[in-house]
């Protein structure tokens, strides 16, 4: 075992921990517009690391990921709503409910590969949905509507708090043991089962992690929108959304889901002073044409061109 | 219970008309699935277009959906091949079979097709739009039969038909289902893979707008560009995998399947369609679990 050092930890580890340091001394003196976007600009980061687990590492494509960033929110709502929790403790239970399911799922679901894993995830977050529409104690279509304050601080440190840890686990999968394991079940799974990686056990570890994470920035979006609606919570948008950042940013690296969610999301918020619904469009243009024509993304894509920074970013 | 027979009766009845529209819908899904051998994820999205087909149709020519059909089919069929030249070209081109990696490619590019498709519709129609056609219905016993619904499930089924005798019967269906077995066989026989390829996506196109069309029928509350790519995609993904993908007559099994369990199941499920829709599309799993090459052998 190496021992970690600052000098073998790497630059863009150290990179990223800098931006969410140097963004935790200064949160408490941002003006509010900018402590708001910088809040979501992280819980999209926390979602597209979250996906980053199962579909950039694994290259198993999941279209049904909004289920566990759903059920995170209704986690959220039923313990402040129901049990008068403090909202840090119903977004645990959020995370834990979504960490559950997909083991669950995942046990079963992780069985089929390529479409037919696609097909299947976008499928149970279809059936999520309409139980949900059924189950009283969630409030049914109407959703829930939580009576919690404005705490923007407590929000930004419950999100930068859940994004550091997804960062550190990125990190340790991708350049521990275990990331040889990975990338081969990406590479070639029956060649990675042939020379004795646990690839089922390998793959649900991640789904399940991935689940965990994707609860707990929906839990805190919930917390900050206050309340869940079935309609758009389910909406696929938000699959859509955590996909794009990854292919946006590059699949299964460490550096670009933070790149992808930084791009969607200032994209997004720019674009929608022009046209609601036009920043969608623009995602989607953008998707098409990374996916066909650049697949490994922005930060593949670098590393590719221009050899001075493969070994600055990874 | 003499009512609860005729309430049976009447979903029955009702299931096997709206499984037949659904099988159409997948049956496009299905053929594009048979030569690509990749979904596409815009599926619903192209079922909506050939519904907003339809309703033009109907808002300036005055055209019931069962006319729509034909022109439908036919801006269907330019539409699939544009988007295989768009999507597909650049992975199947010169290969024998796509791989995990292409199979990536297409998935995440018709997502992000799907997304710009949907949004659009979103801000140029913003409100559901209804087509305005009912023939009536026929009392049958105890159980009202729309003819709306019969008229479409009979051009659904015969649509499907034709595709199968289209497939089998003619050379260019020969052409094209020999291109799904065997590329480089069918390249061996003179065949040009390209053309084949662009024929057959173009074919399932046609047969998705067509069958959007015909489920403007069963679009009570008008076609809304949010709710239609959402649900019947997954549904058509799942009546596929249900008749077994590549098999003609699968989707007609499926559909069939699918529209049974929706409507009649909602009776056992305390009358709940949501519930019912959740148990349908949730089908698949044990499906691929357990029987993976789908109902029919």
């Amino acid at each position: 075992m190496r021992r970690l050092s600052l000098r073998t930890l790497g630059p863009t580890l150290l990179g990223i921990l800098a931006f969410l340091g140097v963004l935790a001394a200064i949160a408490g003196r941002m003006p509010l517009v900018l402590l708001t976007l910088v809040i979501n600009l992280l819980i999209f980061a926390a979602l597209a690391y979250s996906i980053n687990f199962i579909t950039g590492l694994t290259g198993y494509v999941s279209f049904g990921h909004v289920l566990f960033m759903a059920v995170g929110g209704y986690g959220l709502a039923y313990g402040v709503g129901t049990l008068h929790w403090h909202p840090v403790a119903g977004v645990a239970l959020g995370a834990l409910v979504s960490l559950a399911l997909a083991l669950g799922i995942g046990a079963v679901t992780l069985r089929f590969r390529g479409v037919y894993f696609a097909i299947a995830s976008q499928v149970t977050a279809l059936a999520g949905f309409y139980i949900v529409l059924e189950i009283q104690e969630l409030g049914g279509g109407q959703g829930i509507v939580l009576n919690v304050g404005f705490e923007p601080i407590a929000w930004f440190y419950t999100i930068w708090v859940i994004l550091a840890i997804e960062v550190g686990i990125t990190y340790w999968i991708t350049h521990g043991r275990l990331g040889y394991g990975i990338r081969s079940i990406r590479a070639d799974e029956d060649a990675a089962k042939t020379v004795g990686v646990h690839a089922a056990a390998l793959k649900l570890v991640l789904f399940a992690i991935s689940g965990l994470f994707a609860g707990a920035a929906g839990g805190v979006y919930y917390w900050q929108g206050s309340g869940i609606f079935p309609n758009e919570a389910f909406s696929l948008t938000f699959s859509l959304i955590m996909l794009a950042m990854i292919v946006i940013g590059g699949m299964g690296t460490l550096l670009g889901p933070l790149f992808g969610a930084v791009a969607v999301y200032l994209s997004s918020q720019y674009f929608l002073t022009v046209l609601i619904g036009f920043e969608f469009v623009i995602i989607g243009v953008l998707v098409v044409v990374i996916a066909l024509f650049l697949p490994e993304g922005i930060v593949g894509t670098l590393r590719k061109y221009v050899p001075e920074l493969r070994g600055l970013i990874e | 219970m003499a009512d609860f027979v005729a309430l049976f009766l009447t979903d029955l009845v009702l299931g096997l008309l709206l499984g037949c529209v659904l099988a159409v819908i997948a049956h496009g899904l299905n053929i594009i699935w048979g030569v690509a051998k990749v979904v596409n994820v815009a599926h619903g999205e192209f079922i909506m277009l050939g519904a907003y087909g339809a309703y033009f149709l109907y808002l300036y020519g005055g055209f019931n959906p069962l006319l729509s059909v034909p022109i439908d089919a036919a801006i269907g069929l330019v539409v699939g091949m544009g988007f295989y030249f768009g999507f597909l070209y650049r992975e199947l081109r010169g290969k024998e079979s796509m791989g995990l990696q292409s199979e990536l490619v297409t998935l995440v590019s018709t997502f992000g097709l799907s997304l710009v498709i949907v949004n659009i519709a979103q801000s140029i129609w913003e409100h559901p739009v209804g087509i305005l056609w009912s023939p009536g219905a026929a009392q049958v016993g105890p159980v009202p039969v729309p003819f709306g619904g019969l008229y479409v499930a009979v051009v659904s089924v015969a649509l499907i038909a034709l595709t199968d005798l289209f497939l089998t019967r003619t050379y260019l269906g020969n052409a094209i289902r020999a291109y799904t077995q065997d590329i480089p066989a069918t390249q061996l026989m003179g065949i040009n893979p390209t053309v084949v390829a662009a024929v057959g996506i173009g074919m399932g196109f046609s047969v998705t707008m067509a069958g959007g069309a015909l489920l403007t029928v069963w679009l009570p509350t008008g076609i809304d560009p949010t709710k239609i790519g959402i649900l019947y995609a997954p549904i058509s993904f799942v009546i596929v995998v249900l008749g077994g993908p590549g098999k003609m007559w699968g989707s007609l099994v499926g559909g069939l399947t699918i529209g049974l369990i929706i409507n009649v199941g909602q009776l056992f499920l305390g009358g709940s369609i949501a519930l019912a829709t959740a148990v349908a599309v949730l089908t698949l799993i044990p499906i691929l679990l357990f029987r993976p090459e789908g109902i029919l052998r």
